[in-house]
């Protein structure tokens, strides 16, 4: 008995180790992980499928099938949707021309929803897709027919409009992701050849034969625009190239499903692609999801404006999450567009650890999701968002030293918590980090397993001495004028990066009052912090120049 | 706050000195305590602020050990933490170190308490 019980569990942990395998999960290398969730995206935008239910259901048929429904439907709706569609068209007429395109937006959906919930198991895969492909184009032309001549030519480099392209193409799909893919060129995809189109499809996917000439199922750039292509690689002579054979054993699917699905992944918001990627499905998809919902209901749509939607988002995501959701490996990749088969404007963000690290922390992170003012041009003022540069790693005190500037010429009112959180936040992380160069090449010091949490203490401790210490130099003088001759003379000094002068009028002021300058309190702050510190004084500084702006009257 | 120990440290023959700058204002804050006279003290401080603003050492030292020069009170630690580091101080730390002493002469202040 006791032995059956013995077998059956072991039974049971081979069986859910199994499982476990075929489970999809992400394979730590961005590119292929960027497709996994492309594939993920797809399946729920075209089914309303959860995350597990995707997740069980990856079958290269269906995803032939799915594939095509949600490119002709994309494409459709990009193509009305286009900026220049139209030219000319009178007021009273242009509102009747929007309802046009209104209810071909609702005729294209439900064309799709009607094939989808048939799914009629008699009919070919491949003829139903040529199906809807032909009820949407004439949909279209149906609609845009008595608008004929108010149509723009600004398809096919300016030479055809809507109509005249929809009646030429035969797939309607469009993704200049895969412009290399030869069967999609516009003269192998015209109308008539739609049944050529798939079958190359259906031999890509089911066969891997991508390309006519040299490794037919070659991981180049036929298949991905961030790679280069097979004869640019450099080290084809020493080694063979990848094929996508090699790469499913690294996934244990098709990888082929991965890697067309990739640029469906990326977030079209503004003037960029935008994915965020870490190396956790869940994470990785609630977080992409997210920034997806908030841009759909953002009302300002300037790129500063999504680049702190983005942001906001995933920071969201990590306090959320906080001791689950791991913080290394997480970038924001970008692509501008795509030109002349190049991908332009690349770019990939980082978070660094440490930053990701601080921002846990709720109150340092609710003092540095602030917008400051810090400077003014042609009577605007500027503003800067300290979070946004803060997570990029650009340093805080210029902006805060703008800030005081503005402040201390009584244009604005200055932020004086904020500024001191962000002062304090970045003169301890340059200690830290003054500290670990020192240890570099001292492998297993004290620092090696990176103290984060003890540099979070540190802040606080910090913050709670400098605060109450600091602020005693406000007792300098009863008077506000005096405070403020003092402080721009400080401020001067300090922007001529000039200690000696700082400390020379700080303490000849101070030395007049003898009774301030016996204060032990703040005496020995000034030695520690600003003395004796070589690595960031001028934070301290500035906060001594910003506490005696305080208790100003307007 | 550990980095911040040794500010300055130099091997000469086989010593290691190092200047400490808290040892440093710890024996003028011990020194000055002896001192009553707040007003001599204002003044001292200003004769030096003056001679660190134009980095001048040598007047800097000359009004400092003039102050010093008194026997019979109890400079003994301060002149032996100068014996020792202002001759090896590297032109950079002046500033730092003349502040320290400065600051440690203004934490003796008596300040009406």
């Amino acid at each position: 008995m006791l032995e059956a019980i013995k077998m059956l569990g072991e039974y049971e942990t081979a069986k859910s180790e199994e499982e476990q395998n075929h489970l999809l999960q992400f394979t730590g290398n961005w590119f292929i992980d960027a497709g996994v969730l492309g594939f993920v995206n797809l399946m729920e935008e075209v089914y309303g499928w959860d995350l597990k239910e995707i997740v069980r259901s990856i079958d290269r048929e269906k995803f032939y099938y799915t594939y095509f429904i949600y490119y002709i439907k994309k494409t459709t709706f990009d193509w009305i949707n286009r900026q220049d569609l139209s030219k000319g068209i009178d007021e009273d007429k242009k509102s009747e021309f929007n309802k046009t395109k209104e209810n071909l937006f609702k005729e294209i959906e439900k064309i799709i929803e009607k094939i989808l919930k048939s799914n009629s198991k008699d009919k070919n895969v491949k003829e139903q897709i040529i199906e809807v492909n032909d009820s949407i184009r004439k949909a279209i032309k149906d609609s845009f027919k008595e608008y004929k001549d108010y149509l723009k030519k600004s398809f096919s480099n300016n030479k055809k409009t809507i109509l005249q392209k929809i009646d030429e193409i035969g797939i309607i799909i469009n993704e200049p992701f895969f412009q290399n893919l030869n069967f999609l060129n516009p003269t192998k995809n015209k109308k008539g050849k739609e049944i050529e189109v798939l079958n190359a499809f259906e031999k890509m996917i089911f066969e891997y034969k991508i390309k006519d000439k040299l490794t037919k199922n070659a991981l180049d750039k036929t298949i991905s625009k961030y790679l280069f292509s097979e004869e640019e690689f450099t080290n084809i002579p020493y080694c063979k190239i990848q094929t996508l054979n090699d790469l499913d054993k690294l996934t244990n699917y098709p990888s082929i499903i991965f890697l067309l699905s990739f640029p469906i992944v990326f977030n079209r918001i503004f003037d960029r692609n935008i994915f965020f990627y870490t190396n956790n499905l869940e994470s990785c998809y609630h977080i992409n999801k997210n920034i997806k919902i908030r841009i759909g209901k953002a009302e300002n749509r300037s790129s500063d404006a999504i680049f702190k939607i983005t942001w906001e988002s995933i920071i969201d995501y990590i306090t959320e999450q906080k001791g689950i959701f791991s913080l290394e490996n997480m970038y924001l990749i970008e692509y501008e567009n795509i030109q002349q088969q190049n991908l332009i404007g690349v770019e990939y963000i980082g978070i660094p650890k440490l930053q990701a690290s601080i921002l846990l922390d709720d109150t340092i992170r609710e003092n540095l999701n602030r917008s400051i003012q810090y400077r003014k041009i042609k009577k605007q003022f500027e503003w800067k968002w300290l979070l946004e540069e803060f997570i990029k790693g650009k340093p805080l005190y210029p902006i805060i030293l703008g800030h005081i500037n503005l402040a201390l010429n009584e244009e604005i009112i200055p932020n004086l918590s904020t500024c001191l959180y962000s002062l304090i936040l970045e003169a301890n992380m340059s200690e830290f980090k003054a500290e670990k160069e020192k240890q570099n090449g001292n492998l297993f010091s004290e620092n090696y397993f990176d103290n984060y949490k003890s540099l979070i203490n540190e802040i606080k401790e910090d913050l709670r001495f400098t605060s109450f210490k600091a602020s005693l130099i406000n007792q300098i003088s009863k008077d506000m004028d005096t405070k403020k001759r003092i402080a721009r003379e400080l401020f001067n000094a300090l922007k001529a990066r000039d200690k000696n002068i700082f400390l020379n009028i700080l303490l000849k002021n101070m030395n007049e009052d003898k009774k301030l300058y016996s204060n032990d309190n703040l005496n020995s702050w000034i030695f520690e912090k600003i003395i004796k510190n070589d690595i960031s004084f001028e934070m301290y500084c500035l906060i001594l120049v910003m506490n005696l702006l305080r208790g100003e009257k307007r | 706050m550990n980095e911040n120990v040794y500010y300055w440290q130099k091997v000469m023959g086989n010593k290691v000195v190092s200047l400490e700058l808290w040892k440093l204002k710890n024996a003028v804050e011990d020194s000055f305590q002896h001192e009553k006279s707040d007003n001599y003290k204002q003044k001292l401080v200003y004769n030096l602020l003056e001679r660190v603003r134009n980095n001048d050492q040598k007047e800097f030292f000359y009004i400092l050990l003039r102050a010093l020069n008194k026997p019979k009170e109890n400079f003994k630690e301060l002149w032996k933490e100068l014996k020792e580091k202002y001759d090896v101080m590297p032109e950079e730390a002046f500033i730092n170190f003349a502040y320290s002493i400065i600051i440690g002469i203004m934490a003796t202040y008596s300040g009406g308490e």
